[in-house]
């Protein structure tokens, strides 16, 4: 069968036509759909991947003015969160602690320290130490610790393995479908108000951390609410 | 048909290899941890003209946004009045005789104690230890660097909380009674800072009621 392009060129007056483009662009036409839709869609994907705050907003580790590890001072050293971020469990906002809080150790504990060099500036001088925020959700939602912490959500379901990290990374979107889901699912991540701050914590006798957590929930009347007025106030 | 040239054969190739290279920046970007600023695309009013708590502001010398009570005043209600609550001595001796029983406006009972204990592990026990031996993991810690020589290293032992007869919290004679250990708590002693901004005043007396509870634990007399 001849090309429709063949036969129109075999005309007598076209014999002196030359085409635009070479004949083996041809090859190409015949998968042109295919090339589109198949290219739309990739870009729609990288732009959906990409842009999403699981891509954007996880693994933001900022630099610190001080190297403050987590790792050792709870990991190894076995602090509890609320000995430095004492209002958590009353307040809203968890608070980063006062350089008089490092202070109680470190009066006594490498006072040469280079590293610490900031720490004791800060103190002499009553200027507070510059730490820069990790997490951060936008400025028209509300969020509130105290109101998940005293009802058994852990430290670790929101911002991770905290004891292992030597510099603070965000390991969680933040995002609204983050909060709501679990809002509409909390049993996954229940536990006793007593063991928030404990990283590593499993339901007792081996039970399911699903059946702990709804047991938990019906006991405690646990019921977070998902309407909007809730964090948009 | 003419075949297509080589050439447009390794652009063409090229081209849907490079096509994987924002797939793989992606993908690089949600396993790792980057010190850089968030890409943040739409902005919409994430980022709103107030102060949240402990922000910066440029305003004020100090650059913080939250400010101090103005020297020199008290807000209503926080005249703290009370010298058996607030400074554990005995009202009427100006400040100079320890309380040796809790405030009345503290009951002892089983929360108080739970409270405590659950305070106690959080502040006291990282150098006091668990059970008030004056072993912690931050003491452990420190020794092993005075071993080692490091510099900077001015380590007091913490005191271990049973040795000192008087201390004991139950005995009538002790010279550092409840009062005293609550003072201790507030304010320090020695190289020990005071824990009054970490601690509130309850929660300071359930600590002083866990400690008493504590020595008993070790055999100290009812
Ligand atoms: C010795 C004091 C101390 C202890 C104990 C401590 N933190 Fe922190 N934390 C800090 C300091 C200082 C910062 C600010 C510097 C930084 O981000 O690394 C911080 C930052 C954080 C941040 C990031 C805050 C932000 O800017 O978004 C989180 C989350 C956090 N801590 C959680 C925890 C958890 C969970 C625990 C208990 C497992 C804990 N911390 C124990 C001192 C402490
Ligand atoms: C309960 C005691 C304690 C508190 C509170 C504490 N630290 Fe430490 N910190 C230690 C100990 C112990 C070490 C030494 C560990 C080692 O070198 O083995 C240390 C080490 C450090 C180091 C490393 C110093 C070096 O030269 O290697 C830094 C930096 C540091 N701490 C920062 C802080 C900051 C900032 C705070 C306040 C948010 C703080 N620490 C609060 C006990 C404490
Ligand atoms: C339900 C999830 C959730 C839990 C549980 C949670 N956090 Fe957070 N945390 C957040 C969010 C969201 C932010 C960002 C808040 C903002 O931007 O105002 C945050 C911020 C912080 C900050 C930075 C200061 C601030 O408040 O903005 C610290 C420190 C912190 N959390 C520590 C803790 C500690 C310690 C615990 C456990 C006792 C804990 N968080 C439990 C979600 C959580
Ligand atoms: C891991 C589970 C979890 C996540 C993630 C979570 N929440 Fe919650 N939230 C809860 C639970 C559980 C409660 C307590 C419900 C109750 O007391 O019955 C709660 C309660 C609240 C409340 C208080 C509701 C009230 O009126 O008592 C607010 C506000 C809130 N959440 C906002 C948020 C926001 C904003 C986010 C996201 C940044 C978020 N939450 C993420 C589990 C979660
Ligand atoms: C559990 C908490 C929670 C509930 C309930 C909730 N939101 Fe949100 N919403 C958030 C958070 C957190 C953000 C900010 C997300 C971010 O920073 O990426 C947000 C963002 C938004 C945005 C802005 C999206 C954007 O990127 O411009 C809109 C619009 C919104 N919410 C509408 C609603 C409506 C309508 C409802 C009720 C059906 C609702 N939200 C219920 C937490 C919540």
């Amino acid at each position: 069968m001849k090309n429709p392009l063949d036969k129109w060129l075999s005309q007598p007056w076209n014999r002196a036509r030359t085409l635009p483009f070479p004949r083996w662009v041809d090859h190409f036409v015949k998968v042109l759909g295919l090339v589109a839709v198949a290219g739309g869609g990739y870009v729609t994907m990288l732009v959906a991947y990409g842009a999403s705050p699981k891509t954007l907003a996880v693994g933001y580790a900022p630099e610190q003015p001080v190297p403050y590890s987590h790792k050792l001072h709870v990991g190894e050293l076995g602090l509890d969160c609320r000995y430095c971020h004492t209002s958590v469990e009353e307040t809203a906002k968890a608070n980063i602690p006062p350089t008089s809080t490092c202070m109680n150790c470190h009066s006594m504990i490498r006072k040469e320290s280079p590293l610490l060099a900031p720490v004791r500036e800060s103190f002499a001088s009553g200027q507070p130490v510059e730490w820069v925020r990790v997490h951060s959700v936008a400025d028209y939602a509300y969020f509130n610790h105290s109101a998940h912490v005293t009802r058994g959500v852990g430290c670790v379901s929101c911002h991770g393995r905290i004891d292992t990290m030597d510099v603070v990374y965000q390991t969680q979107p933040l995002s609204m479908s983050w909060c709501v889901d679990c809002h509409r699912h909390p049993e996954r991540s229940l536990r006793p108000a007593s063991e928030v701050t404990n990283m590593t914590w499993q339901p007792p006798n081996g039970q399911d951390p699903y059946e702990f957590g709804k047991s938990y929930a019906e006991q405690h009347s646990i019921n977070p609410p998902t309407d909007c007025s809730t964090c948009h106030r | 048909m003419p075949t297509i040239p080589g050439w447009v054969k390794s652009l063409l190739i090229a081209l849907v290899l490079l096509s994987f290279v924002p797939l793989a920046l992606i993908a690089r970007a949600r396993v790792s941890t980057s010190p850089d600023p968030r890409i943040h695309i739409v902005h919409d009013m994430d980022h709103q003209e107030k102060f949240r708590p402990q922000e910066e502001n440029a305003l004020f010398a100090d650059g913080r946004a939250m400010r101090l009570p103005v020297a020199g005043t008290i807000a209503r209600g926080e005249l703290q009045a009370d010298d058996h609550l607030y400074r554990g001595t005995v009202p009427g001796t100006n400040n100079k005789e320890w309380a040796r029983k809790l405030p009345p406006s503290v009951t002892v009972d089983e929360e108080l104690l739970a409270r405590g204990q659950e305070r106690y592990a959080i502040h006291c026990a990282p150098c006091h230890g668990l059970a008030g031996h004056g072993d912690g993991p931050v003491h452990r810690r420190a020794l092993q660097l005075v071993n080692q020589k490091k510099p900077g290293m001015a380590w007091q032992a913490p005191k271990n909380l049973h040795s000192d007869p008087e201390l004991i919290l139950s005995s009538a004679t002790a010279k550092k009674p409840a009062g005293y250990v609550y003072h201790v708590i507030t304010n320090g002693f020695n190289n020990m800072n005071g824990y009054k901004a970490q601690i509130s005043v309850e929660d300071r007396w359930a600590i002083v009621a866990y400690v008493a509870a504590l020595q008993r634990s070790q055999g100290a007399p009812q």
